[in-house]
Parts: structure tokens; C-alpha cells; sequence
């Protein structure tokens, strides 16, 4: 028996800073069992509407907006069962779903590998 | 018009606790409630800032606000939205255009250059152009071409023109004040990555105890000096951070006013910490960074205890998406520059 793990995908930074979404069709319920870089779910930004690839192959377990439903950036969009233990499942995919544009978050600061000597006073 | 803000976003509430927190983005929008009800000439246009608010969100709800008649949506055409704003100008009006991206400038570059920049002087003072371009900047969203670059040198380096980018909420929200409240046309830059940066911001803060033109010591330090301005002021900090961890004390310098250059505060710091480093997302060649390196030059030459070093964008038109991070000026390309005006030996 495999294990598997859920995960849920947030929504992501549709790009150009836009704050919200509207979900227009879903192109998956829960049951379906669904490839990575499927058609996932059909939004609309106020700027145009884009279709979303899932980010994981699994099975989808839970829808978190009806249609017609406003999405904030960050807010859970739907959770998959994935196979796998934790660990291997975790892909990085999560918040990024091949789609250009993404907020940049405080706290994420860059890692450094350049050490500094003070100067001889 | 006594230049004194008595209201702002929301602020018409007396109970409201005169400091906010709020996002840069939120910021600008409040700096623009306060001027559209302090001066009745202002206007505020460009494509999408009125019925959808920008794409943005700065311009959320001036429309419902100050009706349409004010804040209004122009054609997709850059050089008729600076054009526009030109003969409003010369009518007495005070237009706050915005240019939904940097790229998208360009178009417009032969009414800034030509008209909005040079109807002061051609006019010898008699037709002043006070005129607010705001200017989406800068990368580091991840976005497609066009809405990454850095036009400052190209605004910086045209007579008739200020130039100003802030780097926190707080500052926004003044230098917009500033910005609109100047008789001289100015193009403010607005960090598109520091949108959505969180921080306390005084609504009713008046400009006066920071006129234009002049920078702020925002971390003091005795090693060295970081000069930035736009989204690479919070990457300096970070780089400050980290070089802290190492005993080397870094000062950091947000420029905000790109021209007129704060050159005596610059020199200041230069001489204080006897190193200076400048860190810039435009490309390196005839960027801005080189004015700066050349006027601390100037004025602190005999201070210095190396040469000023430059860390900047590639001279490549600005990448999109993925390999912006290979771009932008990054921790260690700064941390590196550091050390190399801490190890310099004089030949």
C-alpha cells in the first residue's frame, strides 16, 4: 500500500500585484484523480481569465470555493492527496503553479555565502 | 492652501489613530485621497486607474470618491496621457498621470522630454508644469518584458525634470505629498516588489522637515556605505544584516530623491565610513549609479579608503520571469563589493 499526503494549494500571485480571483469552472471534483499540469480550475482576474494546471498529481479531496467565488492570493484553493510519504511528496509546487508573476514575501530574505573580514584598524 | 493636512484616508474619523499600518500600495492611495481633497485642480488619470482602480489597486476607489470627472481612464496611449497632461497643466490644472509600468514609457518619453520637462524654461517661468508622473518601477515581481525596468538615468539625466522613488510606505506617502504639493514636473517611481511591504505609516505627515532632494541615513554604520534606492534599500538592509553577523558595520543610505542628488548627504557618509558601495537594479553602464560614484568622488576624495564600487543590473534588456533572480543585484554580489573596498590597498 502506498502512503499518501495531502496537500493544499494556495492561490497563487496571478501576476502584475493582482490581489484576488473569481473561480469561474472547475475543471476537477473531488475524486478525480488528476495529472500534474492538468487543467485545474478556470479564474478570472480583473485584468483576464486563466486557466490554472494542477500543481500535483494525486487525487483531488477538497474544493475550497464554489464557483463564482472570490479567491484572496494565499487562501486555499484545494487540497490533493498526493502519493508518498511527506517528505518526497513535498515538490516545492505549492504556490507556484508555472504561472508568471508572485509577491514577494518579507521574512524570505536571501541566503548569503559571502563572509566578510572586518578591516585592520 | 495653508499646506497643512488635516485629513487623509479615512482619517476624516476623529476616533482614528492619526498612524497606520498599512502597505506601501495603500500608502500611495491614501498620499492621493489627500491631495484630490486638499487641491480641486488635481486629477488623477491613466489606463485603468479609474473604474477598476489600477491594476495595482492604487487608485482604488478615488473614482467613487472623487467621481469620474477627476479620476478618469485614458485610451491605451502613453504619449496622449502625457500630452494630456501637459495642456491640463498649462490650464491651470495640477494632473497626477500614472503610466501603468515602466516600460510603457517609453511612448510617452517625446512629451516628457520635449513638453512636460522644458514648458517651464521655454515659457521662462510663465507656464510652470506641475505634474506628477507616477511610474510603476522596477522588477522583482517576476513579471513579463516591460513591466521590469529602471528608467531613472533616462528621467534623471533630462533638464526640467525631478526624479524620486521611495522605499517604505511611509516615504511614499510623503514624497507623493511632496511631489504633487512641487510646481516642477517630477516622476515618481513606485517599487512594484514593495507593494505589498507592511509597515506603520503617519497619515498627516507633513514634507517640510524633508525637502527635496534630500537622502536619509537609515541604518548607521562605520565600515561602509550602502547607497540605494527603490526595493534595493530593503535589499541593503538585509546586506547590512548579514554583514553585522561578521563585525563589519554598514551604513545604509536611501537616496530617495534620484535628482536632485542629495551629494552633500552622500559625502557626508562617504566620509564618515571612508568606503561607499551603490547598488542599483538598472543596468550598470551610464546608470545612476555612476553619478552617485562620481559625486562622492568629488566631494570626499580625500576621505576615501578605496575606490567606490557599483553593483547593478547587466548591461542585457531586463530578463523576465525566472531569471530576474540572476539579475538583481543579489546579498553576496553586494557583500562581495563590500569586501573589496575593505581590502583595497592604495598601488
Amino acid at each position: 500500500m502506498t502512503d499518501t499526503t495531502e496537500r493544499t494549494f494556495a492561490l497563487p500571485d496571478l501576476g502584475e500585484g493582482l490581489v484576488e480571483a473569481t473561480v469561474l469552472e472547475w475543471l476537477a471534483a473531488p475524486g478525480d484523480r488528476i495529472g500534474r499540469n492538468a487543467p485545474l480550475v478556470e479564474l478570472e482576474t480583473t485584468k483576464s481569465a486563466v486557466e490554472i494546471p494542477s500543481p500535483y498529481a494525486g487525487t483531488v479531496v477538497r474544493l475550497h470555493a464554489e464557483e463564482g467565488e472570490v479567491v484572496q492570493v494565499g487562501s486555499a484553493l484545494v487540497t490533493f492527496a498526493v502519493e508518498g510519504p511527506a517528505g518526497e511528496a513535498d515538490d516545492g509546487a505549492a504556490g507556484q503553479a508555472g504561472i508568471v508573476g508572485r509577491v514577494p514575501q518579507d521574512g524570505e530574505a536571501p541566503r548569503r555565502r559571502v563572509r566578510l573580514r572586518p578591516p585592520e584598524e | 492652501m495653508t499646506g497643512t493636512i488635516t485629513e487623509a484616508a479615512g482619517a476624516a474619523d476623529a476616533s482614528a489613530p492619526r498612524v497606520r499600518e498599512m502597505s506601501m500600495q495603500q500608502a500611495v492611495n491614501a498620499a492621493l485621497r489627500t491631495v484630490l481633497r486638499e487641491d480641486p485642480r488635481t486629477l488623477v488619470f491613466g489606463e485603468d486607474v479609474g473604474a477598476l482602480g489600477g491594476v495595482f489597486r492604487v487608485t482604488d476607489g478615488l473614482q467613487e470618491e472623487f467621481g469620474a470627472e477627476r479620476v478618469f481612464d485614458t485610451p491605451l496611449a502613453e504619449s496622449a496621457i502625457i500630452g494630456m497632461a501637459v495642456g491640463l497643466a498649462m490650464n491651470g490644472w495640477r494632473p497626477i498621470p500614472e503610466l501603468q509600468f515602466d516600460g510603457f514609457a517609453y511612448p510617452a518619453v517625446d512629451q516628457i522630454v520635449n513638453q512636460l520637462a522644458r514648458m517651464n524654461y521655454r515659457s521662462r517661468g510663465a507656464v510652470p508644469m506641475p505634474v506628477t508622473l507616477r511610474l510603476p518601477s522596477f522588477g522583482g515581481i517576476q513579471a513579463p518584458e516591460h513591466h521590469g525596468e529602471s528608467l531613472e538615468a533616462l528621467f534623471a539625466h533630462v533638464p526640467g525634470l525631478k526624479v524620486c522613488a521611495p522605499c517604505d510606505p511611509q516615504d511614499a506617502y510623503r514624497l507623493l505629498l511632496q511631489s504633487v504639493r512641487c510646481d516642477d514636473p517630477v516622476v515618481y517611481m513606485e517599487p512594484k516588489a514593495r507593494y505589498w511591504d507592511r509597515r506603520p505609516v503617519e497619515l498627516a505627515h507633513d514634507p517640510g522637515d524633508m525637502p527635496v532632494g534630500r537622502s536619509r541615513v537609515l541604518r548607521r554604520g562605520r565600515h561602509a556605505t550602502l547607497v540605494a534606492w527603490g526595493a534595493m534599500v530593503h535589499r541593503c538592509l538585509q546586506a547590512a544584516e548579514y554583514a553585522a553577523e561578521d563585525g563589519v558595520e554598514l551604513e545604509v543610505v536611501d537616496l530617495r530623491w534620484l535628482k536632485p542628488i542629495d551629494a552633500e548627504g552622500l559625502a557626508a557618509s562617504a566620509a564618515r565610513t571612508r568606503r561607499a558601495v551603490v547598488v542599483h537594479e538598472a543596468p550598470l553602464t551610464a546608470g545612476l549609479g555612476a553619478e552617485v560614484s562620481a559625486l562622492v568622488t568629488e566631494r570626499a576624495f580625500g576621505a576615501l579608503a578605496a575606490p567606490v564600487e557599483r553593483v547593478a543590473g547587466f548591461d542585457v534588456p531586463y530578463p523576465a520571469g525566472p531569471l530576474e533572480p540572476q539579475y538583481l543585484p543579489t546579498i553576496d554580489r553586494i557583500l562581495s563589493a563590500v569586501q573589496r573596498t575593505l581590502e583595497y590597498k592604495r598601488p
